[in-house]
């Protein structure tokens, strides 16, 4: 930063575009709205108005094409898997994935016994938060959002290789 | 209204269902005799209800001494009457155990004849006995005379052929695509005869005993770490 160093008013700011830019998307990540399983019910209690996810800028959206983030709610089953894979796969980059409740992140109470169950999602596309529970309350998943918003604040997206 | 007034009453009532109506008709004041007049409606009305109620217990209670015969007797009696040859193995008083050969037109007789009249089929399960023995078990109803039978047919796993009844009882087509589904049972004459919860390209039967999960689905490796876990 030699070459700008006060070079400029006061009242201007010297910083990274990476930075502009992860901070922006940081506060808007939008949530691909589809849930799998119970995890869903606890989901839809997250954006509901007593925890109000949109405070901290998530909303859901109804296409894959509008959004940056998929929280995979509840129990995948293998003919499920193909058609997440298929929904990850149709989002936009940058994306990311948020594995919610012990099914998403494990197969949960399915580990032993489900043989018609995907023993975590994360066998099928790349997850960026894990959050335990079985379902996890609003505030976990809000807490793991929140995670994921540090994640993507520290990200550099015009440096970040795709792919 | 005032306690004299309810014993008054209470008194033209019972005359008057002892069959004397001159009380509550010499009832000077208006209001008290259609009230008398009303409490009697009611009486009235409650009375011969008692009497149907234990006319019907008894007629129940008769019904009952009179026909021993189980619904599962009178269900065999009658189906040996037009068909031969149609039980397998010894039969008990809780389900009619039947050869898979004459399945649909055993069914069909119990659905249209119109002392059986079994309209309603109401699951249709499998379980697999072991022994190279697979099980299909139907329950049916009449909505007509609100008897149930169960009805069970005994097919090997190697050949587990049984005639639908699909076209039979409409509710059957997904009951049998589950059957076959979960255990592999062949329903012959089925119009579409596909997997209704797995995929297409699943392998195998899940709730059969010797079932063995698959390895890899797609692609989709399934981890069999199972230590420590039962």
């Amino acid at each position: 930063m030699g070459l700008l160093e006060n070079r400029f008013d006061d009242n201007i700011v010297v910083e990274k575009l990476d930075k502009l830019l992860s901070w922006a998307r940081s506060t808007s990540p939008w949530f691909f709205q589809f849930g799998t399983a119970c995890c869903a019910i606890e989901m839809m209690a997250a954006a509901a108005s007593r925890h109000d996810l949109m405070r901290i800028g998530i909303i859901p959206r109804s296409s894959p094409r509008q959004a940056d983030v998929m929280i995979v709610a509840g129990t995948v089953t293998m003919k499920m898997a193909l058609r997440v894979k298929k929904l990850y796969e149709q989002m936009a980059d940058p994306k990311y994935v948020v594995a919610m409740g012990s099914c998403a992140t494990s197969g949960g109470p399915y580990w032993q016994h489900g043989y018609h169950v995907l023993k975590g999602v994360d066998l099928v596309i790349p997850v960026d938060v894990y959050v335990p529970g079985c379902p996890p309350r609003p505030e976990a998943l809000i807490e793991g959002l929140l995670k994921l918003q540090e994640q993507i604040l520290e990200g550099r997206p015009l440096t970040r290789k795709t792919g | 209204m005032s306690e004299d007034i309810q014993l008054l009453i209470d008194d033209v009532v019972a005359k008057a269902l002892a069959g004397d109506m001159d009380p509550i008709n010499n009832i000077e004041d208006r209001v008290t005799r259609s009230k008398a007049k009303a409490a009697l409606v009611k009486a009235k009305r409650f009375q011969p209800q008692i009497e149907v109620d234990s006319k019907s217990v008894q007629a129940a209670e008769k019904s009952d001494t009179e026909s021993k015969q189980t619904i599962e007797q009178i269900v065999i009696a009658s189906l040996s009457k037009n068909f031969s040859d149609f039980l397998d193995g010894e039969q008990n008083n809780d389900w009619v155990q039947i050869k898979a050969e004459n399945w649909f037109d055993i069914a069909k007789y119990l659905k249209t004849n119109e002392d059986l009249y079994f309209d309603s089929l109401q699951c249709n399960t499998g379980v697999d006995l072991e022994q190279g023995m697979l099980e299909s078990r139907y329950n049916l109803h009449s909505m007509k005379h609100l008897h149930a039978i169960e009805i069970r047919i005994k097919v090997s796993i190697e050949k587990p052929d049984i005639p639908s009844v699909e076209s039979l009882w409409r509710v059957a087509d997904w009951f049998e695509r589950e059957t076959y589904d979960m255990f592999g049972i062949n329903f012959t004459g089925h119009r579409d005869l596909r997997r209704i919860l797995l995929p297409e390209d699943w392998d195998g039967w899940p709730l059969r005993k010797n079932y063995e999960e698959q390895e890899t689905y797609h692609g989709i490796v399934v981890p069999k770490v199972k230590e420590g876990w039962e």
